[in-house]
């Protein structure tokens, strides 16, 4: 599963970094998602495909899941 | 439109805390958004299906503020979403400016970092509950005295910067702001309230501490533009919301877990492999609004094949969208196993609740602990004897009486 976001869109609600903390971050500056790691790693791939269903902003793509 | 039916006006009748009204349903099998009267009897469109709600959400083309807006419907006679709010033309880069001011300070690290300290004030809280059914063994205890209140309030009184001292007074003028039909008193409480935070942002001007007051304050001093008013009346906004819709998702997700015992069980039984599905199966059900959330269309949009048009009032029922059956399975069921369990509790899109990730930190924190604590607690009066809040505009409940 490969993971790409997109940081103009993303409104920095954070809720994929309380999902999969090992996979998103937050930019200290103005809260907008950093990715971590391209794939998630072993035991959150359940809360990253979460995290992309959730996202307010649609920000968050998987592809090869 | 026509009809020889009377357009149904808000806010709808339920039938008791756990309930909503049936007649978003009603409403949602004729069309996913409906011409209804706002609680002041002016025309809006009301969203109740979840694909349209979303759509709403995420739509740029609807906003908060109003092209003409003498012109726009009322929503009541509150002091919060009434009506139009901010400026049109504006509105997107003061909307943006705010939200990269705040992101920062609710960010999820930021929430996760101030986990254990929600964990030490719950159980202080919990200490409290348990001295006074001691002290008097016989009566009921009331968990939104003792829990459901205090504890988002010393929550975001801390984050915000905002003296514990003061709860009693923001707590009124909280109550006062929301009453639908408050009219001159809600604008009176309105303006104490930002009287209020102008007095405090003052304060964190001359001495600046880490919280979030004093974060607006910095961030003024760079841009001029976010007034002395716009900031009174955000620090008014994040209190209110800050504390008054996450008591409510505390006490109603008590009911929803004493309402059966089964259900407790289980949860008590394991309450941290629950807990995370658990907080979601509560926030998708617990029905908050009287109303709904506002927008005002900024130009003509179609939604499922209805014409909206520039100006109209536009309410979109959370409420009603999280029980959308074509989405969630048995969808009035209380079901911590549903997966995925993708609600609308927090809004969608630009607007999303900024609090989201601290309303999570704080929930998930409580039920384990509270069914930890008092694995056996238990409802001292029927569902149907709880009182419901219909005239405010984040609803809620006025007690919760536990026994154990």
């Amino acid at each position: 599963m490969k993971i790409s976001v997109d940081t103009q869109s993303c409104v920095s609600s954070g809720q994929c970094v309380l999902l999969a903390p090992e996979t998103f971050d937050q930019n200290e500056d103005d809260g907008t998602v950093v990715l971590l790691a391209a794939e998630p790693p072993s035991g959150e791939e359940d809360a990253v495909r979460q995290a992309e269903l959730t996202c307010p902003a649609a920000a968050i793509r998987l592809s090869g899941a | 439109m026509t009809t020889t039916e009377e357009t149904p006006r808000l806010p709808f009748t339920r039938a008791d805390a756990l309930a909503i009204a049936p007649d978003y349903a009603a409403l949602r099998r004729r069309a996913p958004v409906s011409r209804v009267l706002t609680p002041a009897g002016d025309p809006a469109w009301l969203v109740t299906s979840y694909e349209e709600a979303k759509e709403v959400f995420r739509d740029r083309r609807f906003g908060r503020s109003h092209p003409a807006p003498e012109q726009a419907s009322r929503i009541s006679y509150a002091a919060l979403q009434d009506g139009p709010s901010g400026d049109f033309e504006t509105e997107e880069r003061d909307h943006k400016r705010m939200r990269r001011m705040l992101a920062p300070a609710f960010s999820a690290p930021r929430m996760r970092a101030l986990g254990d300290h929600i964990a030490e004030l719950t159980d202080r809280c919990l200490d409290d509950m348990e001295a006074a059914r001691e002290a008097n063994p016989g009566e009921a205890v009331d968990l939104t005295d003792f829990l459901a209140f205090p504890l988002p309030v010393l929550v975001i009184c801390e984050l915000l910067g905002v003296p514990y001292a003061d709860r009693e007074h923001f707590r009124g003028l909280s109550e006062r702001i929301a009453v639908m039909d408050g009219g001159e008193d809600a604008q009176a409480a309105m303006a104490e309230f930002m009287a209020y935070m102008t007095k405090l942002a003052d304060a964190k001007r001359a001495d600046p501490q880490p919280d979030v007051i004093s974060d607006m304050v910095a961030f003024q001093a760079e841009d001029p533009a976010f007034t002395d008013e716009d900031l009174a009346r955000m620090g008014a906004g994040l209190l209110f919301a800050g504390h008054e819709t996450t008591s409510t998702r505390i006490a109603m997700g008590t009911l929803f877990l004493l309402a059966d015992t089964a259900r407790r069980d289980r949860f008590a039984a394991d309450p941290d492999g629950q807990v995370n599905q658990t907080v979601e199966e509560i926030l998708r059900l617990t029905a908050t609004s009287g109303t709904g959330l506002l927008r005002y269309a900024h130009e003509d949009v179609e939604i499922a094949g209805t014409r909206i048009m520039r100006g109209d009032a536009v309410l979109i029922a959370g409420d009603a969208a999280n029980r959308d059956a074509s989405v969630f399975a048995d969808p009035d069921g209380f079901d911590p196993d549903r997966t995925p369990n993708v609600h609308l509790a927090f809004g969608t899109g630009a607007h999303v609740c900024i609090g989201a990730n601290l309303a999570r930190t704080e929930l998930r924190t409580v039920f384990p602990k509270l069914f930890r604590r008092f694995p056996g607690l238990r409802l001292a009066v029927g569902i149907d004897e709880i009182p419901v809040r219909t005239n405010r505009v984040a609803g809620g409940v006025e007690r919760v009486p536990v026994e154990w």
